[in-house]
């Protein structure tokens, strides 16, 4: 905190690194509120600047929500993507301010509502004689009664709902009832917590209170005199938890969870060198309890790859004996079949890391980096930044642990897409050994005997949609973030022609690759949303997508279609699309945004390698 | 730990919580600090109980008039040896 005191006198443009880096470790409430206003002070100053891009974030519930809302705004700023503009409801108003449709709470127009329920009311008040039955139905009412909550924001206002759950209570009372009858608030409030979860819809996400409170330990979350003075929900430490928590599922409703680890070998996924000790000496298996440790972690990372996250090596070995383990050590529960891309070698780690996220597609920011060696963690940190790093420690016993917590894979479901995707990627290189076997691309592409399928949004795609537009970050001309709500609207809305296409070959499904969002304004058909997956680059997906957006622009009486480029970090791979694709530069607007235009009749359709069947627009009502 | 230390240490909880730099002195009340009002009244109270370690009992804080007060209180609250 010293040290950032100094950054903020001498106006250091350390400050912000260093705000960052105490904000992700901050526990306690004293050293959280200093950095808030350590932070408001640097904004004051000119040292840092408060975003532009601002969330409009309504909080609303039964407590005092200052300084809740504060923290979460700081974390949020902080670990996020930007400022949150807040409105907050009064104190204990919030059914009231829900169900209003005239309330301010709607005037003010959020993007995401947050909602902390009143403990006091999720109690069970029927007769303590009651049968199971009718205290089960009073616990489901709570639950409903809340989801409706949720539901009513969402018509109202088309926000999504952050919604936080139950504590349990931490005192011994009522001793042996506690879990044989609901009459017991400990039972009442888990069952009404597992209501919630069960019945959670889709916009809606849970803040789970009642894990955090677990976690820190539920009697230092209560402190009932803050309770009496001035109706704090929680103990200042739980406080901070809980604002940190609501911060992190705003930032997850833009941001995408990683999608590969790359591992270290000698010493991360067994114990020893695998050079020096050979294949009989390293330290792996239920023989002794480091190699069980060992061996935990890999199980682990095992679940990980079942959960749709891509396992990669990157090692300092020759590759000969680095993957001897992997076919021949009988303790071994990674196999090479489990890893998608594997660099044994000595080459710089740095550059390794480059090479695999080439290789796999994707953005080098999709990639976390685990190694025991704090040298390695420091030269990835220092050369490619973009690269979230895990020093593993010299205790294998916690190297799970700490990819446990560390956050980055925590997606909100699993997808079917999601668990094909370890295979996909290996049908990738499968076709990149076929296509080193073909002379010319056109043969190429004919014999992957490509299929696609262009369907209108609608509202089964929809979770898919919102997840594609989250993650893509590379063939993205617009990179503008839609949540699953959002994707919604534009089925709902007129104004949109918006679609998805899936693409298979004969290696396999590829699924929903690519997102387009057309909006017609007059003689113009504007593409507000271009984006693809990078798996399926040069594989004449962007032809077959143009021809109908302008197949599109036609049907709605439209004489242009105007294609805009907004460049980001990420997106360079798409600087030039429209003009190598026939459109023509119109005019630069503000941050080197470019737009271009296409007049549909000067169009010349693209022939292709993919069987196209496009599904009409009038049957798209049908899926929902 | 004495009254003066005390208020030596509030000074930094201030620091900590107020925009604006703020003398603590015993004689400092929230009248004399515009962003003291209610709303950061709780977060300081909150901020103070866990930098010294002490646990205010209900409705003592709200007794207080200014700062020598809390800082009577503080002491008093203190555990003890």
């Amino acid at each position: 905190m010293q040290t950032l005191r100094q950054h903020l006198e001498s106006a250091s443009p350390a400050f912000e690194s260093e705000l960052t880096a105490q904000t992700r470790d901050v526990r306690e409430f004293v050293e959280l509120l200093q950095l808030c206003t350590l932070r408001k002070r640097a904004i004051e100053k000119g040292l840092l600047k408060a975003s532009k891009k601002k969330l409009r974030v309504a909080a609303v519930g039964g407590a005092n929500l200052h300084p809740l809302v504060d923290f979460i705004g700081h974390f949020a700023a902080v670990l996020g993507d930007g400022e949150c503009e807040f409105w907050i409801g009064d104190y204990d108003n919030y059914n009231a301010e829900i169900l209003d449709a005239e309330s301010p709470l709607y005037e003010f127009k959020p993007d995401v509502v947050l909602l902390l329920p009143s403990e006091r009311r999720c109690v069970y008040s029927g007769p303590i004689d009651s049968s199971r039955s009718v205290q089960e139905e009073a616990a489901r009412r709570v639950a409903g009664d809340l989801i409706d909550l949720c539901a009513r924001i969402n018509e109202g206002s088309g926000a999504e709902v952050i919604v936080g759950n139950f504590r349990l209570p931490p005192y011994f009372d009522p001793g042996p009832m506690r879990n044989t009858s609901l009459i017991s608030d400990y039972a009442f409030r888990r069952f009404v917590n597992s209501e919630i979860g069960f019945r959670l819809p889709s916009y809606a996400y849970i803040c789970d209170i009642e894990f955090l409170s677990n976690r820190r330990g539920n009697l230092a979350g209560v402190d009932d005199r803050t309770w009496f003075e001035s109706k704090q929900p929680f103990a200042a430490g739980l406080l901070v938890d809980v604002a940190r928590e609501y911060a992190h599922i705003l930032n997850q409703l833009t941001r995408a969870p990683k999608k590969v680890v790359v591992l270290d070998l000698d010493n991360t996924l067994w114990g020893g060198v695998i050079g020096d000790d050979g294949l009989e000496g390293i330290e792996l298996g239920t023989t002794s309890p480091r190699g069980e440790a060992f061996r935990d972690f890999q199980k682990y990372l095992l679940e990980l790859s079942k959960r749709g996250v891509l396992l990669a090596v990157c090692s300092k070995n020759d590759y000969d004996k680095a993957i001897e383990p992997f076919e021949k050590h009988p303790e071994m529960v990674l196999r090479l079949k489990d890893i998608v891309c594997f660099k044994a070698n000595w080459e710089p780690k740095s550059d390794n890391i480059r090479l695999i996220a080439q290789e796999l597609n994707l953005g080098v920011d999709s990639l976390v980096f685990v190694d025991d060696n704090p040298a390695e963690i420091e030269i990835v940190n220092q050369f490619v930044p973009e690269v979230s790093t895990i020093w593993a420690g010299d205790d294998p016993s916690e190297f799970a642990a700490k990819l446990k917590d560390s956050r980055f894979f925590e997606s909100r479901s699993v997808t079917s897409e999601d668990i094909l995707r370890v295979q996909q990627y290996k049908q990738e290189s499968e076709r990149q050994q076929l296509l080193s076997s073909f002379s010319d691309m056109g043969s190429y592409l004919k014999s992957l005997e490509m299929t696609g399928v262009i369907t209108p949004f609608n509202k089964l795609d929809a979770p898919r949609i919102a997840q594609l537009i989250a993650k893509s970050n590379q063939f993205n001309l617009t990179t503008r973030r839609r949540t699953e709500a959002e994707v919604l609207d534009i089925v709902e809305n007129e104004r949109f022609s918006a679609f998805s296409m899936r693409l298979s070959d004969r290696f396999g499904d590829h699924g929903l690759i690519a997102v387009v969002v057309g909006d017609a304004v007059g003689e113009d058909f504007m593409i507000d949303t271009w984006l693809m997956s990078c798996r399926v680059l040069k594989r004449q997906v962007e032809e077959e997508i143009l021809n109908e957006i302008v197949r599109l622009a036609r049907e709605r009486g439209c004489a242009r279609v105007i294609g805009k480029y907004i460049p980001t970090a990420k997106n360079g791979m798409v600087r030039e699309l429209y003009p190598k694709m026939g459109f023509m530069h119109s005019r630069e607007e503000d941050g080197g945004t470019q737009i271009y235009v296409l007049h549909v009749t000067e169009y010349r359709w693209s022939e292709t390698a993919i069987a196209l069947r496009t599904e009409t627009y009038a049957t798209a009502g049908s899926h929902s | 730990m004495q009254r003066q230390e005390v208020i030596a240490k509030l000074q930094e909880v201030f620091d900590g919580a107020f925009l604006q730099k703020v003398t603590v002195t015993p004689e400092l009340s929230a009248r004399d600090v515009e962003e003291w009002d209610s709303l950061a009244h709780v977060s300081l109270i909150m901020a103070v109980e866990q930098a010294f370690g002490v646990r205010f009992r209900v409705g003592e804080v709200e007794a207080t008039k200014n700062v020598g007060d809390l800082a009577d209180l503080i002491v008093k609250r203190l555990p003890k040896g």
